[in-house]
């Protein structure tokens, strides 16, 4: 059997959108090793749009810029504070 | 009025966090160590009880939504990723009806997608006002203002937390996106826990423990008579039990292997000649979408009728709607239906069940198979991958179906996109119910769910693989 995911469509997975774009096979199962062709650029982007289930459009919406490790660092802070609550908590009690 | 919506919104959106898109291209191992941070944080958001809560104990109103919602009772995740799914289905679906107009500029997409962002923080704060307030963690009044406060506060911040991490994924620093890895990472979770969980419970016949496996052994050592005890590791009622489990695998083998059931249409350049390929239909065309459609008008169903049931028991078109009881047992305290339209939506709980009832075993199916080809169809024709959509795309792309011409084209995938589609959702809803009869852990649709996010990230991982060398090359 050739592996099925050598085919790179995302129509399959539930994909949507604009940005849906066919790739040819790339050089994985049996069929021979094909020339790389430019119209294939555009399908990079619909690599992460299969997941996407939920969304029509990749364009960014304007707003504060951050970067992902802001995020991270925002998120762990939050945990921390909750955390820091519940010890609060039990103190406050005992 | 549309545009103006739009236009409405547009000062709060420039005030929302946006994740900057990456500037150059991430390689594949940081993408693998983004996503697994992304997951960390999910998990330890899953853990961590929220600061305040007096009680959670009452019957769980929402214990049928929470598998697709990636949402863990009285902790940070407690909304899971319920506000971006409502959010995103409200609007997509006033965007369709055309209430809200987008205009096909980058920029008004843009809003939209602020807009939904926006409605989503808001969707994020008056649940947690209507958690707090209805009592689900406790009488509002013993809890006290400032702490209701705070429990508002964590839940909103642990929205935005789920939100941005969803982004983060989405833009391109991690793989897929947000929501099903967190749908997938849930399942996964309960299954895990499921099999192999310490904890013990105190049945009539003594403690046993609740993981499947750890009780096989447990039971194996201490019961005398070696075969009962390996019965009832195998059959055991109320707690997982090693039948549960295998079922569990057997589910999981049996989707993976229709995955790869497609047709392969092929198709060549038409700029470029000798350039030739192929367009897979695949049978699971739609993917898990109709059950995620399905699970989400049941779970919806479930809500308003134990609703109702908890305001109006007793009066007629409540009673048909649906009757409740709740069973205790090992589980989590929750509701089930015992009665009206709910209980034939529902699965059979057990094998022995649809003997008893088969009537609701034969409804069950049939509403099944039936809601999910039906949703499979539709689906195809609202998000764009109906045979006209995909004709359009392959002619923006310059490729063309060998032998055939643009119209003959579309009449040749309408043979097969249609179908594949419908066939794809019986087969699926068939899945579900086969894993329901099973007894399969985390119910027929969590499984499914579980399945073909995984799949999908398994398709990724090969396809990076196929572009760039070996696995071993990144992995290592």
């Amino acid at each position: 059997m050739t592996l099925p995911s050598s085919s790179s469509t995302s129509v399959g997975g539930g994909s949507r959108g604009p940005s849906k774009s066919i790739a040819p096979r790339s050089s994985g199962g049996t069929t021979p090793r094909q020339r790389k062709a430019p119209a294939t650029g555009g399908a990079r982007k619909a690599a992460g749009s299969s997941a996407g289930m939920w969304r029509f459009y990749t364009e960014d919406s304007p707003g504060i810029k951050v970067g992902p490790v802001p995020v991270l660092v925002m998120s762990l802070i939050f945990i921390a504070s909750v955390f820091v609550l519940h010890i609060w908590g039990k103190y406050k009690r005992g | 009025m549309a545009i103006r919506f739009l236009e409405f919104v547009k000062p709060f959106c420039v005030l929302l966090p946006e994740i900057a898109k990456p500037d150059r291209k991430i390689q594949f191992r940081e993408k693998v160590l983004w996503t697994a941070i992304t997951l960390f944080v999910f998990l330890i958001c899953c853990q961590i009880p929220l600061f305040g809560i007096v009680s959670s104990d009452s019957a769980d109103p929402f214990y049928w939504i929470r598998v697709i919602l990636a949402s863990n009772r009285g902790t940070l995740m407690e909304l899971g990723i319920s506000p971006i799914v409502t959010s995103s289905l409200i609007m997509q679906l006033l965007a369709g009806a055309k209430i809200i107009e987008v205009g096909d500029t980058p920029k008004d997409r843009a809003l939209f997608n602020g807009a939904q962002k926006l409605f989503g923080m808001v969707i994020t704060v008056s649940q947690a006002v209507v958690y707090v307030m209805t009592g689900m963690y406790g009488d509002p009044a013993d809890i006290g203002a400032g702490v209701c406060l705070l429990i508002i506060i964590q839940l909103f911040v642990a929205g935005i937390v789920v939100l941005l991490l969803d982004e983060l994924l989405q833009k391109g620093y991690g793989l897929g996106s947000g929501i099903s890895l967190f749908i997938a990472t849930n399942i996964c979770e309960t299954i895990v826990w499921k099999a192999f969980s310490p904890a013990t419970v105190n049945t009539g016949r003594g403690t046993e423990f609740e993981g499947a496996v750890i009780a096989l052994f447990h039971l194996l050592a201490t019961r005398q008579d070696k075969v009962r005890g390996l019965r009832e590791a195998f059959y055991r009622q109320n707690l997982p039990n090693l039948m549960n489990l295998l079922a569990t695998i057997l589910v999981f083998g049996i989707v993976i292997y229709f995955q790869g059931f497609r047709v392969d249409l092929p198709i060549k350049s038409a700029r470029y000649r000798g350039q030739q390929t192929s367009y897979p239909i695949k049978l699971f065309y739609t993917s898990n979408i109709p059950i995620i459609l399905q699970s989400a008008l049941v779970s919806n169903l479930y809500m308003i009728s134990q609703m109702l049931a908890n305001k109006f028991s007793g009066n007629f078109f409540v009673n048909l709607l649906g009757v409740w009881a709740d069973v205790g047992g090992g589980g989590p305290a929750r509701s089930y239906p015992i009665g009206g339209l709910c209980y034939y939506f529902s699965p059979p709980e057990t094998l022995g069940h649809i003997l008893e009832d088969p009537i609701h075993a034969m409804l069950y199916i049939v509403f099944m198979l039936g809601s999910c080809a039906f949703f499979s169809k539709t689906w195809i024709d609202v998000s764009g991958s109906s045979a006209k959509d995909v004709a359009k795309q392959l002619k923006e792309q310059q490729m063309v179906m060998r032998g055939h011409r643009e119209k003959s084209m579309i009449k040749e995938l309408n043979r097969y996109i249609p179908t594949a589609a419908a066939f794809g959702g019986l087969c699926i809803g068939a899945l579900s119910v086969l894993a329901d009869f099973l007894g399969a852990i985390g119910s027929g649709t969590g499984i499914l769910l579980a399945v073909t996010i995984i799949y999908q990230y398994f398709e990724y991982f090969v396809k990076e693989q196929t572009e760039m060398g070996g696995m071993s090359t990144l992995l290592f």
